[in-house]
C-alpha cells in the first residue's frame, strides 16, 4: 500500500519549513535508511531518511517551496498504486486550486448547509463512526452541530460542511487544537486565510498560557522551610535605615588603596552587625518551643541567589573574623553554592545563629524577609537611597540612607529588644571603623 | 424423452399384467462337502479367519466402550462405536470375490466391511502392489509404524497395516486411514477399494449408483457395492438411487459398450433392526426386504434373499451376481439376512427385543457353526481354530497398544499446526482434465451448430455508438456458460453432465442447446426427477476420479438433495484426510415469475455449510470466467445462475467476452461502476437494479454510486469492498435472497466489523420480504427493486433532498415486522 511522505515536524513551535532538495526521483526505488530529502527551518537545516522500502511514486514540492508541516510532500508505494488520494493535503498551488474546486463540486450535489445546534448537557449526540472519525481528525466541535442523518445523526456531510464553513486549519493548528481543546479562529493569519496554531491563542480566555513543571529538590525544601517558617512563628518586621555616609567613605578608602581586599558595602554591614549581635544575646539565638538556645560566638548565614535556587550557608564563629577574613569567608562559600560545591552542613539552618539577607544590590528599598526557623530573627539590607535629612544648623540635605529590615519572632524576642537591636546595627553602622 | 421413442397410444392402451419373477429366498443348500470343489483349505480357513478377525476386532471395541479396557490394556474412547458382531459372515461372504478395483461403500456400521474387503484385496493382490499401497499411502507413515518388530511374510503385515489403520482411524489418530478426521463411522481406504462409509442412514445409496456411473462411462474394472442397512430402504434418496440406477436409458439409448446395466450391487445387510425398530413387523411393509426390487424395474433387480448367517451361502450368491454384471444386467439387489448380538451402540439397552431372541441367534452364531463345520469335513483341527483366536487376539492388543500410544499414534496438532483442518476443507487443485486420455465427442468442436451460431454473435452489448444491439445478436449469459462447459467436454475426457432435461431440451433454459449433437449418450444424458440422485451420483463419481456437472432445475428444488448437498459434497474432501478430491459443479438455476416454489435465492443456505465453493455471475463475462475456475477446480461448487438474466448481454468488459480460455478466480468482487458517494454491494441479478438505481443517484441527486457485483460468495475478498467504503463510507447490500438469514447480513456484519471507523451509516441489507414469492405480477413488491434501494438509502443512510418514500425502511417497522416474524 502507497504511503504519504511527510513534512516532519521540527518542535512545538515550527509551523512550516522550507523544502530544500529531493535527494531521489519519482520512480527511484528506495530503501529504509536512504536520505530522502532535505529541509530547513529558520534556525538549522535538516536531511531526512525514507522510512520504508519502496517506489518513489510521486513529489508534490520543489526546493524553495514552504510546506506547513505533517503535509503531504510525496508518496511511496509499489509501481501502479493510485496516489490521487494522497494529493489532496498537498500544497502547492494548483493542487490548492483543485481542492477547492472539489470542494464545492461536493457542496453542489449535496446541498448541504451547516447548522449549529444548542444540545442540553445530558442530550445525546448522534454521530456515525466515520463522521466521528473525521471531526476528531479535524478537530470540529461536532456537539455543536445539528446532524441531517436519519434520526438527526450527524454524518460525514455535516462536518464536511462545517469545515467548508470555517477557515482552514494549518495542521499543527489542527493538532494544537486537539490537544488544548480550543476552539477554532474566526480568522487566520496564513496564506489564504489558512489559520495557524499561533492564531488560536489570540483570546485569553481561551489560552492556557503556562505549563507544569515537577519542583526541583532543592525547591521543595525551600517550599518546605518557608512555608514551615510562617506558619510557626509569630513574625514581624521592623524598618530602619541608617546613615551609609561612613560606609560608602570606608568604600571609598577601599577601592582607593591599592593592594587592599575587595571589602564590600556587604561585608561591611555584615561586620558592624556581627558587633550589635555581641550586645544582644538574645538575637543570637535558637527559639525551641520550651527553651531558647543562646550561642556564644556568631554563627551567620547569608542567604545566597544561586541558578539552582535560594542558598544560606553559613560562616562559623564569624566574630572571630577580621573584615578581610570575612570578607573571604563570604567569597568563599557564595562561590561553593553557585558551583554546587558547598558542604551540605553548611546549609542547615540549625548551622547558623543568624542570617542575613541583602537585597541592596538589587535596588529594593524595603522588604520582609522570613526567618529561617529555629534562629529567632533574620536582617534584610535594603539599597541605599539619598534622603532628606537635617544636616544640622539650619541647614537640609540629602544623605545617603541604608534601609534596614529586621524580621523576629515575637514568640522570643519583644518588640522594644528588637528595636533597640536594630537601632544598635545602624549605630554600629554609621561608626564603623575597619582595618584593611 | 428422444425422438426416437415412439409412445404408441395403441399399444399402450392394451389391457396386460405385471408378471413378477420369482424372488429366491435362503435358496442355498449346498454341503460343505459339496463345496470342496469350490474352496481350497487355505481359502476355507482364510474365511474363518477373516470373520474372527472381525469378531475380535468388534469385541475389543466393545470392551472398551464397555469395560474401559481390552485383554488389560486400559482407554477412554469417547466416541461412537456401531459393532456388528454377530454380522461377520455376512461381510466376509460379501467381500469374498471381491478385489481391489471393485468399491464397497458402506454405512455408520461398517468395520466389519472395511476388514472382510481389506482381507480380501491383500489376499487378491500381489506382494508388489501391495507394498506399493503401503509405501505410497500417506507416504509410508502407517508403514513405517507397523513395520517395526515385525516378523513374517508381506501379506501379514498387510494384515497390521490394515487393523492398525482403522482402529488408529476410529481412534481419531493423525495416523488413521483418513488421518483421524473420519473417525469410526466414516473410515475408509480407497486403494483397498474400501469407499467411504456414510453415518447417514441410507448415504450410501445414491453415491454409490455414482461410482458405478463412474466404473461404466469411464470402462473401468470392477464392480460396485453398496452396504446399506435394512432400515434404509425406507429412506428417499436410497429409492432414488435405485430409480437412477435402473434407468431404461443405459439399456435402450446408451450405445456401443456403453450400453447394458449399471454394474452395482444393493446390498442390505438385513440385521432384522434399524436402531430399535424392527424392520420386518414394525416400521417396514416389504417383510423380506428383497421385495422391493419386483417394484424397480422388469428384472426385479435379481433379487434375492440370501442366509447372511451362512458365508459359504454369501458367496455363492456373489458368484452369480457378479457374472450378471459381467454381462451388464445390473442392478442387483440381495437382501443378506443376519443378525447382530451388539446393542445399536454401546448405550443400546435392548429394550425392544427378548434375552431369548439373541441367545437364539447366538445358538447358531456363524463363526461358530462355521468353525463346526470345518471340523466336522475334517478341513481343519480344532486346534487350529484356537490358534487362529489366538493369534488374532494377539494382533489386536499389539495394534490397540500402537493405536493408543501417543508417541507413536498422535492426534492432528491443532496447537502447533491451528489451521490444519482449515487447509484441508479444499483441495484447490487446477486440473485441465482428471485423466489423460481422448475425449469421447460426436463431432469436432466448430462443427457443432451452437458453437457455429454463436460466432456470428455480438460479444459486447453495444455497438460503436453505445447503442445495444438487439437481444438476439447479444451474445447472451448463457452463451457464457455454454462456452466454458464445452470448451471442458473437449478437454476432460471423464467429464459428464446430466439432470433433468439435460439431453435433448438442451437444459430449461437453453443453456446445454447444442451439447447434445457434441456428445454421446454417457457424457450428457437426462437424470430421473430426482435430486437427491442427482447430487448423490455426482458425489460419487468425483469421490472415484470423474468431473462432474449436475442441474438443479430450480434452486426451491435444493431442499430435494439437502443431505447430499449439505452433509456429503462439503464432507468428503476434509473427512478423507484429502485422499478424495470432489471436483463437482452444481449448476442451480434461481428462477422467477413462477411463485411460491420456484423463485427462491438459496444462496444464504449453501453459504452457511463450511466445505462448499459458491458464486453467482450475473454477466456473460464472469458467467464464462467462473465456471472455466469451477471446472478447472477440484473442490464443490454450487453455481448460481438466474434465470432473469440467462439473455443478458455483456455490458461492463470492454472489447467483449473473450473467444478464448479465461478464469475469473473465486472469491473476488467486481466493480461494475466507479463512484464516491455511496456503495452498493450486490450478488446476483440486483445488479442491474442497483444500476438503475445508482443511475437515478446521479441525475436526481447528485450523488455518485460504486456499484459491486460479489460474484462469489464464498470464498470473498472483502479488500475491495473495504477500499470502496474507505471513499465512500456508506454500503447498500442488495439480492434477491429473502432478507431474514440472507447471506448480505453476514456480509454486513463482516464490513461492520473490519470498516467500522469508515462507516457514516450502519450498512443496509435490501432483500425480498420474508414472505412466499407472490405471483410474477406481484413481484415488484416483493423483490427489491430501484426504488427500494433508494427508499432504503434515504431513510437509513443519507437523506436524499426532496425524495417520496414508497417502502417503510424505519426502525419501527424493523421491530414490528420482527415480532410477527415475517
Amino acid at each position: 500500500m502507497a504511503n504519504a511522505i511527510i513534512m516532519p515536524r521540527q518542535g512545538q513551535s515550527v509551523e512550516s519549513c522550507i523544502f530544500t532538495d529531493w535527494y531521489k526521483q519519482v520512480g527511484d526505488e528506495i530503501s529504509k535508511g536512504d536520505m530522502l530529502f532535505a529541509y530547513e527551518t529558520d534556525k538549522s537545516s535538516f536531511e531526512q531518511e525514507a522510512e520504508e522500502d519502496g517506489i518513489l511514486l510521486a513529489t508534490f514540492c520543489e526546493a524553495g517551496d514552504e510546506i506547513p508541516v505533517l503535509q503531504n510532500i510525496g508518496v511511496v508505494g509499489q509501481a501502479g498504486e493510485d496516489i490521487s488520494s494522497f494529493q489532496n493535503s498537498g500544497v502547492t498551488k494548483e493542487v490548492a486550486e483543485a481542492q477547492s474546486e472539489v470542494v464545492e463540486e461536493k457542496k453542489v450535489e449535496l446541498q448541504q448547509e451547516v447548522v449549529l445546534k444548542e444540545r442540553e448537557a445530558d442530550e445525546e449526540v448522534k454521530i456515525s463512526p466515520r463522521a466521528k472519525r473525521l471531526a476528531n481528525a479535524e478537530a470540529v466541535p461536532y456537539q455543536k452541530i445539528d446532524g441531517s442523518g436519519p434520526e438527526g445523526r450527524i454524518i460525514v456531510r455535516d462536518i464536511e460542511a462545517y469545515l467548508v464553513s470555517v477557515p482552514k486549519a494549518s495542521p499543527l493548528a489542527k493538532e494544537v487544537m486537539k490537544e488544548e481543546g480550543l476552539a477554532m479562529a474566526d480568522k487566520g493569519s496564513g496564506l489564504d486565510g489558512m489559520v495557524k496554531a499561533a492564531d488560536l491563542s489570540t483570546n485569553p480566555v481561551y489560552t492556557n498560557d503556562f505549563e507544569i513543571k515537577k519542583l526541583p529538590n532543592i525547591r521543595k525544601l525551600i517550599a518546605k522551610a518557608m512555608h514551615a517558617s510562617l506558619q510557626n512563628s509569630a513574625q514581624l518586621t521592623h524598618h530602619l535605615s541608617a546613615d551609609a555616609r561612613r560606609l560608602l567613605e570606608l568604600r571609598q578608602q577601599v577601592k582607593a588603596t591599592e593592594g587592599a581586599p575587595n571589602i564590600t558595602i556587604n561585608d561591611m554591614v555584615c561586620f558592624a552587625l556581627i558587633k550589635a549581635l555581641k550586645q544582644f544575646p538574645d538575637a543570637n539565638a535558637h527559639f525551641l518551643g520550651d527553651s531558647v538556645k543562646y550561642f556564644n560566638k556568631v554563627h551567620l548565614g547569608l542567604a545566597v541567589d544561586t541558578d539552582r535556587g535560594l542558598m544560606v550557608p553559613v560562616i562559623k564563629n564569624a566574630d572571630d573574623l577580621s573584615i578581610a577574613g570575612l570578607s573571604n569567608q563570604f567569597k568563599e562559600v557564595a562561590g561553593s553554592c553557585r558551583q554546587g560545591s558547598i558542604d551540605p552542613e553548611l546549609l542547615s539552618s540549625e548551622a547558623a545563629s543568624f542570617t542575613v539577607s541583602n537585597l541592596g544590590n538589587y535596588g529594593v528599598e524595603m522588604f520582609t524577609p522570613v526567618i529561617n526557623l529555629p534562629q529567632v530573627a533574620i536582617l534584610g539590607v535594603n539599597t541605599i537611597v539619598p534622603r532628606p535629612a537635617d544636616l544640622g544648623g539650619g541647614a537640609y540635605g540629602f544623605v545617603p540612607y541604608m534601609g534596614l529590615s529586621l524580621t523576629y519572632d515575637h514568640q522570643a524576642l519583644d518588640g522594644g529588644l528588637a528595636t533597640r537591636f536594630l537601632k544598635q546595627i545602624a549605630i554600629e553602622i554609621e561608626n564603623l571603623t575597619i582595618d584593611f | 424423452m428422444p425422438k426416437s421413442q415412439f409412445i404408441d397410444p395403441t399399444k399402450v392402451r392394451q389391457a396386460s399384467k405385471i408378471e413378477f419373477k420369482d424372488i429366491p429366498v435362503n435358496q442355498y443348500d449346498k454341503t460343505i462337502e459339496e463345496e470342496k470343489v469350490n474352496f481350497s483349505k487355505e481359502q476355507f480357513v482364510g474365511i474363518y479367519h477373516d470373520m474372527v478377525l472381525i469378531r475380535e476386532f468388534e469385541t475389543m471395541l466393545n470392551e472398551i466402550k464397555i469395560k474401559g479396557e481390552y485383554q488389560g490394556i486400559g482407554y477412554n474412547h469417547p466416541g461412537p462405536a456401531h459393532l456388528s458382531i454377530g454380522q461377520e459372515s455376512a461381510a466376509v461372504g460379501m467381500a469374498y470375490h471381491l478385489d481391489e478395483q471393485d468399491f464397497i461403500f458402506g454405512s455408520h456400521r461398517s468395520h466389519g466391511e472395511i476388514l472382510a474387503k481389506g482381507m480380501s484385496a491383500i489376499h487378491k493382490m500381489d506382494d508388489e502392489a501391495l507394498m506399493e499401497v503401503m509405501k505410497t499411502f500417506f507416504d509410508g507413515t502407517i508403514l513405517k509404524i507397523v513395520s517395526e518388530n515385525h516378523q513374517g511374510d508381506l501379506k501379514s503385515l498387510a494384515r497390521r497395516f490394515l487393523v492398525y489403520g482403522t482402529l488408529a482411524e476410529i481412534f481419531a489418530r493423525e495416523t488413521g486411514f483418513n488421518k483421524g478426521l473420519g473417525g469410526s463411522m466414516h473410515a475408509f481406504f480407497t486403494p483397498f477399494g474400501v469407499y467411504p462409509n456414510n453415518a447417514i442412514v441410507g448415504g450410501s445409496g445414491d453415491i454409490a449408483v455414482g461410482a458405478a456411473l463412474f466404473k461404466k462411462v469411464n470402462k473401468k474394472e470392477g464392480v460396485v457395492v453398496a452396504n446399506i442397512g435394512d432400515a434404509s430402504m425406507a429412506c428417499g434418496p436410497v429409492w432414488e438411487g435405485l430409480a437412477f440406477a435402473s434407468m431404461d436409458q443405459f439399456e435402450q439409448l446408451w450405445e456401443g459398450a456403453y450400453k447394458g446395466g449399471l454394474p452395482i450391487i444393493f446390498n442390505i445387510m438385513n440385521n432384522q433392526y434399524g436402531m430399535g425398530g424392527q424392520t420386518c413387523g414394525e416400521t417396514m411393509g416389504y417383510d423380506i426386504a428383497a421385495r422391493i426390487g419386483a417394484g424397480v424395474n422388469r428384472d426385479s433387480m435379481h433379487a434375492e434373499r440370501v442366509d447372511g448367517y451362512n458365508p459359504l451361502a454369501v458367496i455363492d450368491a456373489y458368484q452369480r451376481k457378479l457374472e450378471l454384471l459381467k454381462d451388464k444386467k445390473g442392478p442387483v439387489l440381495l437382501d443378506v439376512l443376519t443378525y447382530r448380538y451388539s446393542g445399536h451402540s454401546p448405550s443400546d439397552a435392548s429394550s425392544y427385543r427378548s434375552k431369548e431372541e439373541i441367545e437364539a441367534w447366538e445358538q447358531q452364531d456363524c463363526i461358530a457353526s462355521y468353525g463346526a463345520e470345518l471340523v466336522k469335513a475334517g478341513i481343519a483341527g480344532q486346534d487350529e481354530l484356537d490358534s487362529i483366536k489366538a493369534d488374532v487376539t494377539e494382533l489386536m492388543k499389539y495394534s490397540m497398544t500402537l493405536a493408543i500410544d501417543e508417541e507413536v499414534s498422535p492426534r492432528m496438532d491443532l496447537v502447533k499446526h491451528p489451521e490444519i483442518i482449515g487447509e484441508m476443507m479444499f483441495s484447490e487443485g487446477s486440473e485441465d482434465k482428471m485423466e489423460d486420455r481422448p475425449v469421447e465427442v460426436n463431432h469436432p468442436m466448430e462443427e457443432n451448430p451452437r458453437v457455429q451460431q454463436i460466432a456470428k454473435k455480438e460479444r459486447f452489448a453495444f455497438d460503436a455508438n453505445g447503442k445495444p444491439f438487439s437481444k438476439i445478436k447479444q451474445y447472451q449469459l448463457r452463451d457464457g456458460l455454454f462456452e466454458a462447459i464445452v470448451d471442458r467436454f473437449y478437454k476432460d475426457p471423464t467429464l459428464v453432465a446430466y439432470g433433468e432435461e439435460n439431453r435433448d431440451w438442451g437444459g430449461a433454459f437453453a443453456v446445454y442447446r447444442g451439447l447434445t449433437e457434441a456428445l454421446p449418450y454417457q457424457r450428457l444424458f437426462n437424470s430421473p426427477i430426482s435430486e437427491a440422485s442427482i447430487i448423490g451420483t455426482a458425489i460419487g463419481y468425483a469421490m472415484c476420479g470423474g468431473r462432474v456437472i449436475p442441474e438443479i432445475m430450480y434452486c426451491d428444488f435444493l431442499g430435494r438433495c439437502g443431505d447430499e448437498v449439505f452433509n456429503q459434497l462439503p464432507k468428503w474432501q476434509a473427512m478423507s484426510g484429502n485422499v478424495i478430491k470432489m471436483p463437482v459443479v452444481i449448476r442451480v438455476s434461481v428462477g422467477s415469475k413462477y411463485g411460491a416454489q420456484h423463485s427462491q435465492d438459496w444462496s444464504s443456505l449453501v453459504a452457511h455449510i463450511p466445505g462448499l465453493k459458491v458464486c453467482f455471475p450475473a454477466t456473460p463475462y464472469d458467467a464464462k470466467g467462473l465456471m472455466n475456475s469451477a471446472l478447472q477446480g477440484t473442490d464443490p461448487v454450487i453455481f448460481f445462475e438466474s434465470q432473469r438474466i440467462y439473455d443478458i448481454g455483456e455490458q461492463f468488459h470492454q472489447g467483449g467476452v473473450p473467444e478464448e480460455y479465461y478464469e475469473i478466480p473465486f472469491g473476488e468482487p467486481d466493480v461494475k461502476k466507479e463512484g464516491k458517494d455511496i456503495t452498493i454491494l450486490s450478488i446476483g441479478a440486483t445488479v442491474y437494479r442497483a444500476l438503475e438505481a445508482a443511475k437515478e443517484l446521479e441525475e436526481k441527486y447528485g450523488m455518485s454510486a460504486e456499484v459491486i457485483d460479489a460474484r462469489s460468495i464464498v470464498p470473498f475478498n472483502y479488500e475491495p469492498v473495504i477500499e470502496s467504503l474507505k471513499k465512500t463510507g456508506r454500503i447498500l447490500l442488495t439480492s434477491d435472497a429473502n432478507e431474514r438469514g440472507s447471506f448480505l447480513k453476514d456480509m454486513a456484519q463482516r464490513i461492520t466489523e473490519l470498516a467500522f471507523d469508515e462507516l457514516d451509516a450502519p450498512p443496509v441489507v435490501v432483500g425480498s420480504r420474508n414472505w412466499i414469492t407472490p405471483a410474477y405480477e406481484l413481484e415488484d413488491y416483493f423483490f427489491p427493486t430501484k426504488e427500494w434501494l433508494l427508499d432504503a438509502i434515504h431513510e437509513k443512510i443519507v437523506p436524499l433532498k426532496g425524495h417520496m418514500v414508497s417502502n417503510n425502511f424505519t426502525n419501527a417497522e424493523i421491530i414490528r415486522r420482527s415480532k410477527l416474524g415475517i
